[in-house]
């Protein structure tokens, strides 16, 4: 029964002058679709998104400011908290950097044995990546079985380096322990075990209508927009460049690897997921290969507890799952750092986001936010 | 054409999603009933620190070098160095021992310094308390931790360790047991800044 009431408006007719106006909406910080805690102030048209700006800064820890407190050894485990996710190529990043400053001559098992973890964590981070973009797309299935397959990852990371989250695994030199008896065995039959199970997510997702339609053609990032902002990882091979710091600078051993680059086309969502799917495959490869190579010797070149880098600065770049991560150390010959700046890929990719967004509804920002992988902490460190 | 091209890709992809998924649905189950059952942990996990002591005595095995305490990142180790009054050994050994649990990071630092077995880090996970303040571990209550881990010395035996652990390059110059500071340059010692930090 209808109960007139004064305060119901009246009805608009036709002759009525609507006037629209811009209004705010913010998503975040608390936010399941932002992965962390991330503000995103969306300026809004209606439904279509006009301008985005990131807030960032919630998770700041100063961890740069942290590392002239730390000497080198110890400032080991802070590097693997800029990037959880993949904690290893944190790790090897800041291994490479200090390596350079103090010209370090790292045994050829311990590179190999880096490259095997590197890869599995880049495996580990893009299925977190590919579960939680499905999830936020709707899909809950390939949620869980991403996380079924990372678990086995995770399990041979502790049963090397006894942590599941927060490796701390390698040192100075080298590797901080080498690998138990059965890792060669168990990694083995897991990247046999990988290869159907991509295939799985990829007959769930890849071709799928609705996820066509979420992701095919949205957020487009062209080329020249992603050089201009300097976006780096599987974001910008989506755009279609070829640039992967595992090739164009090898470090560590990956000059003995044999791995292709995917790339995409049009730099749309579906693009940049396209090639973190692909890339799962290479790293798979990759692994594979260097279990075959894994040549004996030490672990670890000697480098004492009292590590003295000579004065100087060095600045040293790996490709992390994100994109490139690097670290640029001056050294005043004590045993801290004079000063660490860090390049995380998350921060810098997010710049684009604003490109990216802008024009689209604001059920997609969801969709182009995941396919960037942001890791909060990465952004803010 | 175009259109019923489209209409059966969509048709068939999404059967084949489901297909996909319908195949895992006789599978056991991968996950456990936590409280009822527990994943066996890994031998090299890293849980909860405890100190080691000699199976044939009792005692511990830490001759309160400092190493540990000086190399761990998070400064949450804190200890105070005792002698033995027998004047044939003078075995040191550490009069406090504690280990903040609220700020160790589990990286394992200390049990790779340290050269006597003395501190190790346990697949022992299950440490939740309703009181802060008993995160704080003191010595007593780490060695009865430790007293069921097995662990292989990794170092020469402690009898010999004793007379001259000193010659190791790693470890630390002998220090006067009165004034273990001093000895230290003050940018080096980590553990120096514990109590700002």
């Amino acid at each position: 029964m209808m109960v007139d009431s004064p305060d119901r408006p009246e009805p608009l007719t036709g002759d009525r002058n609507l006037e629209t106006e811009e209004f705010v909406v913010n998503m975040g910080p608390q936010h399941p679709s932002t992965h962390g805690v991330c503000r995103l102030i969306l300026t809004m048209d209606g439904e279509v998104i006009k301008k985005v700006v990131p807030d960032i800064g919630f998770l700041h820890r100063s961890i740069e400011k942290i590392a002239e407190n730390r000497t080198y050894h110890q400032f080991m485990i802070y590097t693997d908290r800029i990037d959880y996710v993949s904690s290893m190529n944190a790790n090897h990043a800041w291994c490479v950097a200090v390596e350079k400053l103090a010209g370090i001559e790292v045994p050829e098992r311990a590179e190999y044995l880096r490259v095997i973890m590197a890869e599995l964590n880049r495996i580990a981070s893009h299925l977190v990546f590919l579960a939680s973009f499905a999830i936020d797309l709707g899909a809950v299935t390939p949620f869980l079985y991403a996380f079924r397959e990372r678990e086995r990852i995770v399990d041979l990371f502790e049963m090397t380096c006894g942590q599941r989250l927060t490796y701390n695994y390698m040192r100075i030199g080298g590797v901080s322990k080498d690998v138990p008896k059965d890792f060669v065995s168990e990694t083995k039959k897991f990247c046999s075990y990988l290869y159907p199970r991509v295939d799985e997510y990829e007959a769930i997702l890849t071709e799928n209508p609705i996820f066509l339609g979420r992701t095919k053609g949205i957020g487009l990032l062209d080329l020249p927009t992603a050089i201009n902002y300097s976006v780096s990882g599987p974001p910008l091979r989506g755009s279609g460049l070829k640039w992967d710091i595992r090739k164009d600078e090898p470090y560590s051993a990956y000059e003995k690897f044999d791995f292709d680059i995917p790339t995409g086309e049009n730099g749309d969502t579906w693009d940049r997921y396209k090639v973190r799917i692909e890339e799962m495959r290479q790293s798979a490869r990759i692994v594979e290969q260097a279990l075959e190579g894994l040549p004996e010797g030490g672990i670890k070149a000697k480098v004492p507890a009292r590590f003295r880098p000579p004065q100087g600065e060095a600045f040293a770049r790996i490709e992390a799952p994100r994109g490139e991560m690097a670290y640029f150390i001056v050294s005043d010959g004590s045993t801290k750092p004079y000063r660490v700046k860090i390049r995380t890929a998350s921060f810098c990719n997010l710049q684009a986001l604003p490109v990216m967004a802008r024009g689209w509804k604001i059920a997609d920002i969801v969709a182009i936010f995941g396919s960037l992988d942001i890791i909060l902490p990465e952004v803010d460190r | 054409m175009r259109a019923a091209r489209q209409v059966w890709s969509g048709v068939y992809n999404l059967v084949l999603g489901l297909v996909t998924v319908f195949k895992h649905l006789g599978h056991k189950a991968i996950t456990l009933q936590y409280p009822d059952e527990r994943m066996p942990m890994f031998e090299r996990s890293r849980g909860v620190v405890v100190l080691l002591s000699d199976p044939e005595t009792g005692k511990l095995n830490c001759t309160a070098c400092m190493v540990c305490a000086r190399i761990c990142p998070v400064y949450a180790i804190d200890l105070e160095r005792s002698e033995e009054p027998d004047p044939e050994t003078k075995k040191r050994y550490p009069v406090k021992f504690e280990i903040d649990n609220t700020t160790c990071a589990f990286c394992g630092l200390c049990e790779e310094a340290c050269n006597f077995d003395a501190i190790k880090l346990t697949g022992k996970y299950e440490f939740s308390v309703y009181d802060q303040k008993t995160l704080l571990y003191d010595r007593d209550f780490l060695q009865e931790l430790g007293r069921d881990v097995p662990y292989e010395k990794k170092k020469k035996p402690l009898p010999k360790a004793k007379a001259a652990p000193k010659a190791d390059p790693t470890s630390p110059k002998p220090e006067e047991p009165a004034s273990p500071k001093p000895e230290e340059s003050p940018e080096e010692s980590p553990g120096e800044d514990k109590p700002e930090a």
